[in-house]
């Protein structure tokens, strides 16, 4: 193991920082695993994640879709929720198709979809503590260490 | 080391540690972590050469292999087309090896019969021999590379570059000249050092999805460190700061005709920051040395009694560049000997203590291994045999901090875990170069850093400091250039 840190993170507004922070610091094509427990901000993240690259509107949890795309000016971002999901259906909305080398992916509740999911490059776990979030980031390679090292 | 994300190494047996912890305690299944390996090579292949469809994939008989035979399978899911090349007869597969061959072979994959391995093929992926090599490569194996590394197309290893010690970084006689290098499970210790630089080209690596408490519970063999991780060292001083802060630095060397190199080297302490810089050197040159640099405090100095009021205010000493061998070297060299304050020893400095070992815990010797074999009465070759071995003997041999110089330059104390610099160039292989390591290393020193963080902290700043000068090209690189880009690599980025 190498890069892993710990970030407190105070507000919803830091949490939506936070992913833009991390979203400046990302290559295109990178694949993040966001978990933590309902309401712990995963998608706050993703929205300070989406604007930061660029998106306008709004971001709306894929609860219910399982996926949202965003075509943006530099690159494709994939949101994934996965919460709701059988593994089998993975294969049936063709998830492969997804990881396309330059698109960024950002999967929820990917432990769901653990045998057919690649490997991220960066894991965050976001728990809720009584002062706010801890997000908590784990590299899983190369890729992900520069990110870590880039955001801290 | 109080360093952010400093990056754990492990050698052959650390990796196999970590993989045997997750197979008896976790329950990973061993064909799993093979599936999982050749999905992160096939991910990488893929990000890196994403218009490549004839990919030819050279496989030996153990787990390397076998990591090969399931980038074959997935290629050919993925609309590819895998040659496949077996170095082994199918009787000789093993375990999880033979596993993934069967299921390669159920998706329909031949293995090729043909001698024209890499007709057509747009990429090749080495799945030859991995971690567990320790002996010279030969037969057809060696063959094997050969054809590799004459094909003219863009390889990508698998965890290792073939015929490269993953512990040690030794070529075994020969090894695969790889484009990309996908280390798997851990980035291991060996391919950061030694011959490895020259194989490896571009080295990530991948954890192939094994949780944080494998890596918890194995501990790493070495650690990586680059200039990039060096930031929370190099804040902005307080407002308040003054020169007696920031130490004195006195540099002890320059016989006639190379006065230069005790410059170099006290310059560099002034350019990393240190308060106050004095150089003791050859009255023979002492008037002229600092000319240009009036900064530096030059003396000339006979010997020992002149040595003394210099030896009494300084904070750090740094002995050796140009130092020489002669009787005024060596009166320098007994005057320092009993000093209190911690040392810097290289060049002649190093062959001095040669002559007459001793054990100092407050020292740093900054050998490259033609020093460190004179140092441990070894040759040469043994001392690159093993890079990571020979620091930490030469560290319980003479106490203090031991770095040793040479592409991976190794930083070693005795009782944690060798370090690895990560920057640097070939263009630094010219004189000078290790004069302005040994002031930089002294003048970090000065500012309070301990021993073992100052050598590893001083080698990144001197590496990293090369790779900005080096953008002009690597040949005919000047140690002199360093010294602007030293002084930026030790302050915080503008914002």
């Amino acid at each position: 193991m190498t890069a892993s840190v710990s970030i407190h993170v105070a507000t919803a507004e830091a949490m939506e920082a936070l992913g833009g922070r991390l979203a400046h610091c990302c290559r295109a094509g990178v694949r993040l695993y966001l978990s933590g427990e309902l309401a712990a901000g995963k998608t706050t993240f993703t929205r300070g994640y989406l604007r930061a690259l660029g998106h306008a509107g709004a971001v709306k949890s894929p609860t219910f879709t399982l996926v949202e795309s965003y075509q943006l000016e530099s690159r494709v971002v994939h949101h994934f929720d996965l919460y709701r999901l059988a593994a089998a259906e993975l294969e049936f909305i063709g998830i492969e198709d997804y990881f396309d080398a330059d698109a960024d992916c950002l999967i929820e509740w990917a432990e769901r979809g653990a045998p057919i999911l690649p490997t991220p490059d960066l894991t965050l776990m976001l728990r809720v503590l009584a002062g706010g979030r801890e997000v908590q980031l784990q590299s899983h390679g190369s890729r992900g260490d520069e990110i870590v090292l880039s955001l801290c | 080391m109080n360093l952010r994300c400093v990056q754990d190494l492990y050698d052959a047996a650390g990796t196999r540690a970590l993989e045997h912890y997750a197979v008896a305690q976790l329950g990973i299944a061993g064909l799993t972590l093979m599936e999982r390996a050749g999905a992160a090579v096939f991910d990488e292949l893929r990000t890196r050469w994403p218009a490549a469809r004839v990919i030819t994939i050279v496989c030996g008989a153990g787990n390397n292999g076998g990591d090969g035979y399931v980038v074959a399978r997935l290629a050919a899911a993925a609309g590819l087309q895998p040659r496949v090349v077996m170095l082994n007869d199918e009787a000789r597969l093993r375990g999880d090896g033979a596993s993934a061959y069967r299921a390669m072979r159920a998706a329909g994959i031949v293995p090729t019969d043909s001698a024209a391995w890499f007709e057509g093929a747009e990429l090749v992926v080495d799945a030859v021999l991995g971690t567990g090599l320790e002996r010279t490569v030969e037969g057809v194996y060696a063959e094997a590379i050969a054809r590799i590394n004459d094909c003219g197309l863009p390889i990508m290893s698998v965890d290792v570059p073939s015929g490269i010690n993953a512990s040690t970084g030794v070529c075994h006689g020969t090894a695969v000249r790889a484009t990309a290098t996908l280390s798997l499970v851990s980035m291991k210790q060996g391919l950061v050092t030694g011959d490895a630089p020259a194989y490896t080209g571009a080295l990530q690596w991948h954890d192939i999805g094994l949780p944080a408490a494998v890596y918890a519970e194995v501990s790493a063999t070495a650690q990586a460190i680059a200039h990039a991780q060096l930031g929370p060292l190099f804040g902005s001083r307080p407002r308040t700061a003054h020169k007696g802060h920031h130490g004195h630095v006195l540099v002890i060397g320059g016989a006639p005709g190379f006065g230069g190199a005790a410059r170099l080297a006290a310059e560099a302490a002034v350019r990393v920051g240190a308060g106050l810089v004095s150089l003791a050197t050859h009255p023979s040159h002492a008037a002229s040395l600092t000319n240009e640099r009036p900064e530096i405090m030059c003396h000339g100095v006979a010997g020992a009694a002149d040595l003394a009021p210099l030896l009494a205010r300084a904070t750090v000493v740094a002995i050796g560049p140009g130092l020489g061998m002669s009787p005024w070297a060596q009166k320098l060299w007994a005057a320092v000997r009993d000093c209190a304050q911690a040392q810097v020893v290289d060049a002649d400095g190093l062959n001095l203590l040669a002559a007459d070992p001793d054990h100092r815990a407050a020292r740093v010797l900054t050998p490259h291994p033609g020093e460190a074999a004179r140092l441990s009465g070894l040759s040469t070759q043994v001392i690159h045999q093993d890079r990571y071995a020979a620091a930490t003997a030469l560290c319980r041999r003479f106490g203090g901090v031991v770095l040793l110089k040479g592409a991976g330059t190794i930083v070693a104390n005795e009782n944690e875990l060798p370090v690895v610099v990560r920057d640097g160039n070939p263009g630094m292989a010219s004189g000078g170069m290790g004069d302005v390591l040994t002031g930089v290393i002294a003048g970090l020193l000065a500012q309070g850093m301990a021993l073992r963080l100052a050598a590893a902290a001083g080698a990144c700043v001197h590496a990293h400091a090369a790779d900005c000068a080096a953008r002009g090209g690597e040949r005919g690189l000047l140690a002199g250039d360093l010294m602007p880009f030293l002084r930026a690599a030790v302050n915080p980025l503008p914002l």
